[in-house]
């Protein structure tokens, strides 16, 4: 385990907060919560000659052939300046499943367009239960000839209208064993018979869409690992796409905190810096310690995923059940040391507060994760 | 590593295993060992003679200069010793905060005289120390120190007294803040001393604490003598001194910052509350209204959270040692880990209350009372982990105005 960046790190760190901080401003941000699609190409196309999209990606791809640790350094930064747009869903939701289970043909053909940011990705994998485990995936897909006829509907499906291509969790079996019978199929978005609505969401830098499949048809060609074995792959870029999630959540989570402190130092009331009120410096301090702990967990959760360890899932559903309830108190005490300027809209506090809300439910929220870890002392 | 180098360390561990079979106490690790009462004298002398023979054999003392008596090894060697000693347990040091606070803290504000004069005997387990800090009205507060001590000739007169002092009824020698300028500003006005505990004028005693033991002492000074050569650090600036020391200890001098390897819950007085384990294992073992308590999902969501926890901190006690590595770790860190730590100790201590119900009345003594009492005792102790060594407010307050940088009131 290595807990302190090497200079690699350390450059690509600074690198990427620059980056963000001259090409995502605030203003783009809510530039894109305003929009349907929430999607820049001209800010993905930077990302991409930055070489972000293919970073994890072995050079034969067109990647950079970086570790799982320098990627969730990037996702720190992006959760500190609230990135907007499909990276997560283009990289992690479908970009790791390529890559870990794609075929030779397909990690060519998909891969390099992932890495220099030709097309856009994301992932359908929940549906009306809201919870991505084996038995909420509903959805048929049927053999005809060389195809798989998909028809049914997906929920919370990320960046739909940006994507260029879905992958398709799909029910192609039914057995006793749920986890049996999944198959992901990559699906082109401009095949007919896809209608994409977008979700009123929440947290409106993140946007997730209603996807209706109407006889859509893929090429058997297009499986992504084998028929009806999709769900180890789902699983294991789960664990890996949690890890990213609670990267990004510390990196927010320390935005709030430097904000709040500045504000604290700042603001007057009764004559005084409210930051030397002992109950604004106690709440301070919890968010200090809360994140300390937080970025503990998550650190050893992304070494733990690159050094491929077996305690890598405990590590992952520890670092998110810590990161969850963390953020979530972190934002509460950032709105609430704010004042009445934490509760409008134009502060950009309720941006995280939001985030912190809908990172808590994605892959499990903090009770989900607790109850795995109950579950090995049973 | 060479495999010669492997080899080394091999041999090292088989003769470390040697030395326990042949050193240990008889029946250590059965049933018929007997362990001494928990602050009893004989408790204290079996661990003065456990450390002494541990630094002969040298498989303590590291982390301090040659000069002052520290045993120089390559960490891969420690490593092995510690992780043997760890193996088997040991019956642990002298009630002493020797090497807790008194060995750092000499160390780092010590002049030459007094780092080899004393540094030796607490790491060899020789000498004991106590620490004379809190008062009556200076607790939180402790820059409010009441007892002076007053300069004639080549000694200082002290008088007054001390409260809460750790490991006081066995400690040879002392560490004390005095006021020695009475008309200079708070924090510029004590000067810390080192004192002999059988100098004439020096008293102590027992007090008693909630959870029913004397752990702490009160200590008086009527008119002790204490040598000029024994203050130490500058004369007047004794407040930079105990700031150190408190850091040391709340730090727990950097043990806990790894540990073994080991997850270590620190300030347990029993091993058994020390793992999540045993939380689980009570859960499963009890029975409230016909239910039992694991299959409670509030329960399994509360134990699971001190597993979590537990993690938490050992990581980022890696973290701290990686830092500290990079010189980038302030002892303002150790506020934090007190904290998190302290107020771990008492949620347990609250939850377990929970699951026993009627039997969290029992206490040890009692026959009838869960694993002998241990957890109600925990449940009380746990009350001054947030007030001692700094209260969770006075951390809060160091958190936010020397790591955040907020403006003191």
């Amino acid at each position: 385990m290595e807990f302190s960046l090497n200079e690699e790190q350390e450059m690509l760190k600074t690198m990427a907060r620059d980056f963000l901080a001259n090409e995502c401003p605030k203003t783009l941000v809510r530039e894109l919560m305003e929009d349907e699609v929430g999607h820049s190409p001209e800010l993905w196309k930077k990302i991409a000659e930055v070489g972000w999209l293919g970073l994890i990606f072995p050079e034969e791809y067109g990647g950079s052939g970086m570790n799982f640790r320098d990627l969730t350094i990037l996702f720190e930064e992006m959760g500190r300046a609230m990135l907007p747009g499909p990276f997560f869903s283009t990289l992690i939701l479908a970009g790791l499943p390529i890559l870990t289970a794609g075929n030779e043909e397909q990690k060519k053909e998909f891969l390099p367009k992932i890495a220099n940011g030709e097309a856009v990705f994301t992932l359908a994998a929940l549906e009306e239960d809201g919870d991505l485990w084996p038995e909420g995936i509903q959805l048929r897909a049927v053999r005809r000839g060389e195809d798989y006829i998909i028809n049914g509907t997906k929920l919370f499906v990320p960046d739909a209208k940006a994507a260029d291509y879905i992958l398709v969790a799909a029910r192609t079996k039914r057995t006793a064993n749920p986890e049996e019978g999944i198959t992901l199929l990559l699906v082109d978005t401009t095949e007919w018979g896809i209608y994409a609505s977008p979700l009123k969401t929440m947290d409106e830098t993140r946007k997730q869409y209603d996807v209706v499949f109407n006889n859509v048809p893929v090429s058997a060609k297009n499986i992504i690992g084998e028929v009806d074995q999709g769900w180890p792959i789902l699983k294991d870029m789960a664990i890996k796409a949690t890890a990213a999630l609670c990267a990004e959540m510390v990196g927010g989570g320390e935005w709030v905190l430097e904000t709040t402190v500045n504000y604290a130092k700042e603001r007057i009331a009764f004559g005084v810096p409210i930051g030397s009120f002992q109950i604004i410096k106690h709440k301070c301090a919890d968010m200090y310690s809360a994140l300390e702990y937080a970025r503990s967990l998550m650190e050893w959760a992304a070494e733990s995923i690159k050094d491929d360890s077996p305690n890598a899932a405990t590590a992952v559903s520890m670092a998110k059940s810590y990161c969850g309830d963390a953020y979530k108190q972190v934002t509460d005490h950032g709105v609430q040391i704010h004042g009445g300027i934490g509760f409008t809209w134009d502060h950009d506090m309720h941006l995280y507060f939001k985030r912190a809300r809908s990172s808590d439910t994605a892959f499990g929220d903090s009770n989900y994760h607790r109850e795995l870890i109950a579950k090995q002392y049973d | 590593m060479t495999s010669g180098g492997a080899e080394k360390l091999e041999e090292l561990r088989r003769e470390v295993r040697a030395w326990l079979r042949e050193n240990l106490p008889k029946g250590w690790g059965t049933p018929e060992y007997v362990a001494p009462e928990p602050f009893s004298e004989e408790q204290h002398e079996l661990g003065k003679a456990w450390t002494k023979k541990l630094y002969d054999a040298g498989y303590t003392g590291f982390g301090y200069p040659k000069e002052y008596g520290g045993i120089e090894r390559p960490p891969q060697e420690i490593a092995v010793i510690r992780e043997e000693l760890a193996r088997t347990g040991t019956p642990g040091g002298p009630l002493s905060l020797g090497l807790l606070v008194a060995a750092p803290t000499i160390l780092s504000h010590g002049e030459d005289w007094q780092k080899e004069r004393f540094i030796p005997k607490v790491l060899s387990g020789e000498e004991s120390w106590c620490e004379g800090f809190s008062e009556p009205d200076a607790g939180s507060d402790l820059a409010n120190v009441q007892t002076t001590a007053v300069r004639d000739g080549d000694e200082w007169i002290v008088n007054g007294s001390k409260c809460w002092t750790s490991m006081w009824a066995y400690a040879d020698w002392g560490l004390l803040v005095a006021k020695t300028e009475p008309d200079a500003p708070r924090h510029r006005n004590l000067s810390y001393f080192l004192f002999d505990t059988t100098t004439p004028g020096f008293s102590r005693r027992p007090l008693r604490q909630m959870s029913g033991e004397a752990e702490f002492g009160e200590m008086f000074f009527d008119d002790m003598r204490v040598p000029h050569k024994n203050m130490m650090g500058e004369q007047g600036r004794g407040w930079y001194v105990a700031m150190t020391a408190l850091q040391h200890e709340r730090s727990g001098g950097g043990a806990f910052f790894g540990g073994a390897g080991g997850v270590d819950l620190a300030g347990l007085t029993d091993r058994r509350a020390a793992a999540v384990e045993s939380l689980a294992e009570l859960a499963k073992n009890t029975k409230r209204y016909g239910k039992v308590i694991w299959e409670d999902d509030m329960f399994r969501q509360r134990i699971a959270q001190f597993a979590i926890e537990a993690q938490a901190m050992r990581w980022s006690g890696a973290r701290m040692i990686a830092k500290m590595r990079k010189g980038m770790v302030s002892g303002n860190e150790a506020s934090v880990v007190k904290n998190f730590q302290a107020e771990m100790r008492q949620r347990r201590g609250d939850m377990v209350m929970e699951i026993i119900g009627a039997y969290s009345q029992l206490v040890r003594g009692s026959k009838r009372a869960v694993d002998e009492g241990d957890w109600v005792y925990d449940m009380l102790r746990s009350r001054g982990a947030t007030i001692e060594m700094g209260t969770s407010e006075i951390n809060r307050n160091i958190i936010a105005e020397r790591i955040l940088g907020l403006p003191r009131q």
